[in-house]
Protein backbone atom coordinates (compact mmCIF):
# COMPACT_ATOMS: atom_id res chain seq x y z
CA UNK A 1 0.00 0.00 0.00
CA UNK A 2 1.16 3.29 -0.78
CA UNK A 3 0.35 5.61 1.67
CA UNK A 4 2.87 8.50 2.55
CA UNK A 5 2.89 8.83 6.23
CA UNK A 6 5.22 11.91 7.40
CA UNK A 7 6.89 11.60 10.74
CA UNK A 8 4.77 12.89 13.57
CA UNK A 9 7.29 15.75 14.39
CA UNK A 10 7.04 17.12 10.19
CA UNK A 11 3.36 16.59 10.62
CA UNK A 12 3.13 18.91 13.59
CA UNK A 13 5.47 21.60 12.28
CA UNK A 14 2.94 21.49 9.03
CA UNK A 15 -0.41 21.57 11.38
CA UNK A 16 0.93 24.89 13.87
CA UNK A 17 2.21 26.79 9.75
CA UNK A 18 -1.05 26.40 8.52
CA UNK A 19 -2.82 27.57 11.76
CA UNK A 20 -1.12 28.24 15.16
CA UNK A 21 -3.32 27.91 17.95
CA UNK A 22 -3.92 23.91 16.11
CA UNK A 23 -4.96 22.16 19.52
CA UNK A 24 -3.75 18.61 18.12
CA UNK A 25 -0.22 19.75 16.80
CA UNK A 26 0.48 21.42 20.24
CA UNK A 27 -0.61 18.69 22.45
CA UNK A 28 1.46 16.72 20.71
CA UNK A 29 4.51 19.03 20.68
CA UNK A 30 4.09 19.66 24.23
CA UNK A 31 4.88 15.55 24.14
CA UNK A 32 7.75 15.97 22.05
CA UNK A 33 9.12 18.80 23.84
CA UNK A 34 8.93 16.59 27.05
CA UNK A 35 10.54 13.70 25.10
CA UNK A 36 13.49 15.36 24.59
CA UNK A 37 14.02 16.32 28.11
CA UNK A 38 12.65 19.57 27.98
CA UNK A 39 10.06 19.25 30.56
CA UNK A 40 9.23 23.44 31.10
CA UNK A 41 8.89 23.98 28.06
CA UNK A 42 6.68 21.08 27.32
CA UNK A 43 4.42 22.21 30.33
CA UNK A 44 4.42 25.47 29.02
CA UNK A 45 2.61 24.62 25.82
CA UNK A 46 0.55 22.22 27.57
CA UNK A 47 -0.66 25.07 29.58
CA UNK A 48 -1.46 26.81 25.71
CA UNK A 49 -3.50 24.15 25.11
CA UNK A 50 -5.58 23.94 28.09
CA UNK A 51 -6.14 27.67 27.61
CA UNK A 52 -7.83 26.63 24.27
CA UNK A 53 -9.44 23.49 25.25
CA UNK A 54 -9.66 23.02 28.88
CA UNK A 55 -11.16 19.59 28.15
CA UNK A 56 -8.64 18.97 25.67
CA UNK A 57 -8.82 14.77 26.27
CA UNK A 58 -5.92 13.57 28.10
CA UNK A 59 -4.46 16.94 28.32
CA UNK A 60 -4.83 17.11 32.64
CA UNK A 61 -3.57 13.61 33.05
CA UNK A 62 -0.55 14.74 30.75
CA UNK A 63 0.27 17.54 32.40
CA UNK A 64 -0.14 15.47 36.17
CA UNK A 65 2.92 13.39 34.88
CA UNK A 66 4.84 16.16 33.47
CA UNK A 67 4.50 17.93 37.42
CA UNK A 68 5.30 14.22 38.61
CA UNK A 69 8.47 13.86 36.71
CA UNK A 70 9.02 17.36 37.86
CA UNK A 71 8.85 16.34 41.05
CA UNK A 72 5.79 18.91 41.98
CA UNK A 73 3.49 16.95 43.80
CA UNK A 74 1.14 19.88 44.92
CA UNK A 75 0.62 20.31 41.07
CA UNK A 76 0.83 16.83 40.23
CA UNK A 77 -2.06 16.51 42.45
CA UNK A 78 -4.16 19.53 41.50
CA UNK A 79 -3.79 18.24 37.77
CA UNK A 80 -5.14 15.43 38.40
CA UNK A 81 -8.21 16.53 40.45
CA UNK A 82 -8.99 18.71 37.17
CA UNK A 83 -8.65 15.34 35.15
CA UNK A 84 -11.23 13.06 37.29
CA UNK A 85 -13.30 16.52 36.95
CA UNK A 86 -13.11 16.47 33.48
CA UNK A 87 -13.72 12.94 32.90
CA UNK A 88 -16.39 12.61 34.84
CA UNK B 1 -37.73 -4.15 22.13
CA UNK B 2 -38.41 -2.19 25.33
CA UNK B 3 -36.78 1.18 26.65
CA UNK B 4 -33.03 0.75 28.31
CA UNK B 5 -33.21 1.52 32.06
CA UNK B 6 -30.14 1.72 32.63
CA UNK B 7 -27.23 3.73 30.97
CA UNK B 8 -23.20 3.17 31.26
CA UNK B 9 -20.94 4.15 29.99
CA UNK B 10 -18.19 2.30 28.01
CA UNK B 11 -14.52 4.14 27.54
CA UNK B 12 -13.02 2.45 24.82
CA UNK B 13 -9.61 2.76 23.28
CA UNK B 14 -8.91 2.13 19.37
CA UNK B 15 -5.81 0.74 18.81
CA UNK B 16 -3.55 -0.03 15.72
CA UNK B 17 -0.60 1.55 14.11
CA UNK B 18 -0.75 4.14 11.63
CA UNK B 19 -2.87 4.18 8.51
CA UNK B 20 -4.70 0.61 9.59
CA UNK B 21 -7.98 2.51 9.35
CA UNK B 22 -9.19 3.65 12.96
CA UNK B 23 -10.52 7.02 12.15
CA UNK B 24 -12.32 5.58 8.56
CA UNK B 25 -13.58 3.06 11.22
CA UNK B 26 -15.35 5.50 13.30
CA UNK B 27 -15.93 7.82 10.87
CA UNK B 28 -17.92 4.93 8.77
CA UNK B 29 -19.87 3.66 11.91
CA UNK B 30 -20.73 6.97 13.47
CA UNK B 31 -21.33 8.63 10.28
CA UNK B 32 -21.90 6.21 7.70
CA UNK B 33 -19.36 8.52 5.92
CA UNK B 34 -16.26 7.57 4.32
CA UNK B 35 -13.03 10.06 2.57
CA UNK B 36 -9.98 8.40 0.62
CA UNK B 37 -7.89 10.29 1.77
CA UNK B 38 -5.15 9.66 4.30
CA UNK B 39 -4.96 12.23 6.96
CA UNK B 40 -2.56 11.07 9.62
CA UNK B 41 -4.55 11.72 13.85
CA UNK B 42 -2.29 14.03 15.59
CA UNK B 43 -2.95 13.54 19.76
CA UNK B 44 -6.58 12.15 19.98
CA UNK B 45 -9.75 12.68 18.92
CA UNK B 46 -12.96 11.05 21.34
CA UNK B 47 -16.39 10.67 19.59
CA UNK B 48 -19.87 9.39 21.60
CA UNK B 49 -22.29 7.03 19.96
CA UNK B 50 -25.66 5.66 22.10
CA UNK B 51 -25.80 1.65 21.48
CA UNK B 52 -28.87 -0.27 23.01
CA UNK B 53 -27.74 -3.66 23.28
CA UNK B 54 -28.79 -6.79 25.38
CA UNK B 55 -28.01 -6.61 29.14
CA UNK B 56 -26.41 -9.71 29.54
CA UNK B 57 -26.62 -9.21 33.67
CA UNK B 58 -30.53 -8.57 33.51
CA UNK B 59 -33.88 -8.95 31.15
CA UNK B 60 -33.97 -5.28 30.17
CA UNK B 61 -31.79 -3.95 27.35
CA UNK B 62 -29.02 -1.80 28.02
CA UNK B 63 -28.31 1.76 27.04
CA UNK B 64 -24.53 2.20 26.47
CA UNK B 65 -23.14 5.72 25.57
CA UNK B 66 -20.00 4.59 24.20
CA UNK B 67 -16.66 7.18 24.47
CA UNK B 68 -14.33 5.92 21.70
CA UNK B 69 -10.89 7.18 22.03
CA UNK B 70 -9.06 7.88 18.28
CA UNK B 71 -5.30 7.49 19.48
CA UNK B 72 -2.86 8.68 16.57
CA UNK B 73 -1.03 5.51 15.38
CA UNK B 74 2.96 6.93 15.47
CA UNK B 75 4.85 5.30 18.03
CA UNK B 76 7.27 8.77 19.08
CA UNK B 77 5.33 9.22 22.16
CA UNK B 78 2.84 6.55 22.72
CA UNK B 79 4.63 5.46 26.05
CA UNK B 80 5.17 8.76 27.47
CA UNK B 81 1.06 9.37 26.50
CA UNK B 82 -0.38 6.23 27.97
CA UNK B 83 -1.85 7.56 31.37
CA UNK B 84 -3.24 10.20 29.55
CA UNK B 85 -5.10 7.96 26.69
CA UNK B 86 -5.90 5.07 28.31
CA UNK B 87 -6.79 5.30 31.94
CA UNK B 88 -10.12 4.36 32.55
CA UNK B 89 -10.59 2.52 29.19
CA UNK B 90 -12.72 -0.39 29.56
CA UNK B 91 -12.23 -2.25 26.28
CA UNK B 92 -9.61 -1.99 23.43
CA UNK B 93 -10.79 -2.35 19.68
CA UNK B 94 -7.87 -3.76 18.18
CA UNK B 95 -7.47 -2.75 14.43
CA UNK B 96 -4.89 -4.42 11.98
CA UNK B 97 -4.73 -3.94 8.53
CA UNK B 98 -5.21 -7.28 6.18
CA UNK B 99 -2.73 -5.70 3.41
CA UNK B 100 -0.25 -5.26 5.97
CA UNK B 101 1.59 -8.17 8.24
CA UNK B 102 3.12 -6.12 10.40
CA UNK B 103 -0.15 -4.30 12.35
CA UNK B 104 -1.24 -7.78 13.10
CA UNK B 105 1.89 -8.44 15.28
CA UNK B 106 2.14 -5.06 16.44
CA UNK B 107 -1.33 -5.12 18.21
CA UNK B 108 0.42 -7.20 21.03
CA UNK B 109 2.53 -4.10 21.77
CA UNK B 110 -0.65 -1.87 22.01
CA UNK B 111 -2.82 -4.38 24.26
CA UNK B 112 0.06 -4.63 26.84
CA UNK B 113 1.17 -1.09 26.85
CA UNK B 114 -3.28 0.10 27.10
CA UNK B 115 -3.37 -3.44 30.11
CA UNK B 116 -0.18 -1.26 31.80
CA UNK B 117 -3.03 1.47 32.67
CA UNK B 118 -6.04 0.26 32.46
CA UNK B 119 -5.30 -3.20 33.42
CA UNK B 120 -6.43 -6.91 31.84
CA UNK B 121 -9.48 -5.19 29.57
CA UNK B 122 -11.64 -7.02 27.20
CA UNK B 123 -10.17 -6.98 23.61
CA UNK B 124 -11.69 -7.01 20.18
CA UNK B 125 -9.98 -7.93 17.00
CA UNK B 126 -11.10 -6.21 13.54
CA UNK B 127 -8.69 -6.98 10.49
CA UNK B 128 -10.08 -3.71 8.12
CA UNK B 129 -9.54 -3.18 4.48
CA UNK B 130 -11.66 -6.51 3.87
CA UNK B 131 -12.24 -5.05 0.65
CA UNK B 132 -8.71 -5.06 -0.94
CA UNK B 133 -8.51 -9.34 -1.05
CA UNK B 134 -6.29 -8.90 -4.18
CA UNK B 135 -3.82 -7.00 -1.70
CA UNK B 136 -4.14 -9.36 1.45
CA UNK B 137 -0.88 -10.13 2.77
CA UNK B 138 -2.35 -11.88 5.81
CA UNK B 139 -3.74 -15.48 5.26
CA UNK B 140 -7.03 -16.33 6.83
CA UNK B 141 -5.45 -19.30 8.64
CA UNK B 142 -2.97 -17.03 10.65
CA UNK B 143 -5.61 -14.39 11.16
CA UNK B 144 -7.50 -17.02 13.39
CA UNK B 145 -4.98 -18.32 14.89
CA UNK B 146 -3.46 -14.97 16.11
CA UNK B 147 -6.89 -13.91 17.74
CA UNK B 148 -7.75 -17.68 19.33
CA UNK B 149 -4.72 -17.53 20.68
CA UNK B 150 -4.98 -14.19 22.12
CA UNK B 151 -8.99 -15.37 23.18
CA UNK B 152 -9.91 -12.01 21.06
CA UNK B 153 -12.88 -12.27 19.73
CA UNK B 154 -12.76 -10.84 16.35
CA UNK B 155 -14.37 -10.20 13.06
CA UNK B 156 -13.31 -8.40 9.13
CA UNK B 157 -14.49 -5.14 8.48
CA UNK B 158 -14.43 -2.28 5.67
CA UNK B 159 -14.46 1.15 6.38
CA UNK B 160 -14.26 2.13 2.44
CA UNK B 161 -17.79 -0.55 1.77
CA UNK B 162 -19.01 -0.55 5.81
CA UNK B 163 -19.15 -4.08 6.03
CA UNK B 164 -18.71 -5.49 9.24
CA UNK B 165 -18.28 -2.41 10.91
CA UNK B 166 -21.73 -1.62 12.88
CA UNK B 167 -21.32 -5.60 13.82
CA UNK B 168 -17.61 -5.00 14.91
CA UNK B 169 -18.09 -1.69 17.71
CA UNK B 170 -21.45 -3.31 18.97
CA UNK B 171 -19.14 -6.48 19.39
CA UNK B 172 -16.69 -4.68 21.27
CA UNK B 173 -19.36 -3.22 23.76
CA UNK B 174 -20.71 -6.81 23.97
CA UNK B 175 -17.33 -7.97 25.06
CA UNK B 176 -16.59 -5.47 27.57
CA UNK B 177 -20.39 -5.82 29.15
CA UNK B 178 -20.28 -9.65 29.08
CA UNK B 179 -16.87 -9.57 30.66
CA UNK B 180 -18.40 -7.29 34.01
CA UNK B 181 -21.37 -9.29 34.45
Amino acid sequence: MGIERPDTASLVRQRLLANADDVDALFVLAALRAQEGYLEEGLTILDRVLRIDPRYPGAWRFKAKLHRMQGETAAEQSARRRAEDTER
Amino acid sequence: MTMPTEIMKVKICMAGEGAVGKTSLIRRYVLDQYDDRYIATLGTKITKKSVTVANPGGPDPLQADVILWDIMGTSTVRELLKEAYYHGAQGILAVADLTRRDTLIALDEWARSIRSVAGDIPTYGVVNKADLQKERALPPAEIESFFRQRRWPWSYASAKTGAGVPETFVGIVKHVLSSRS
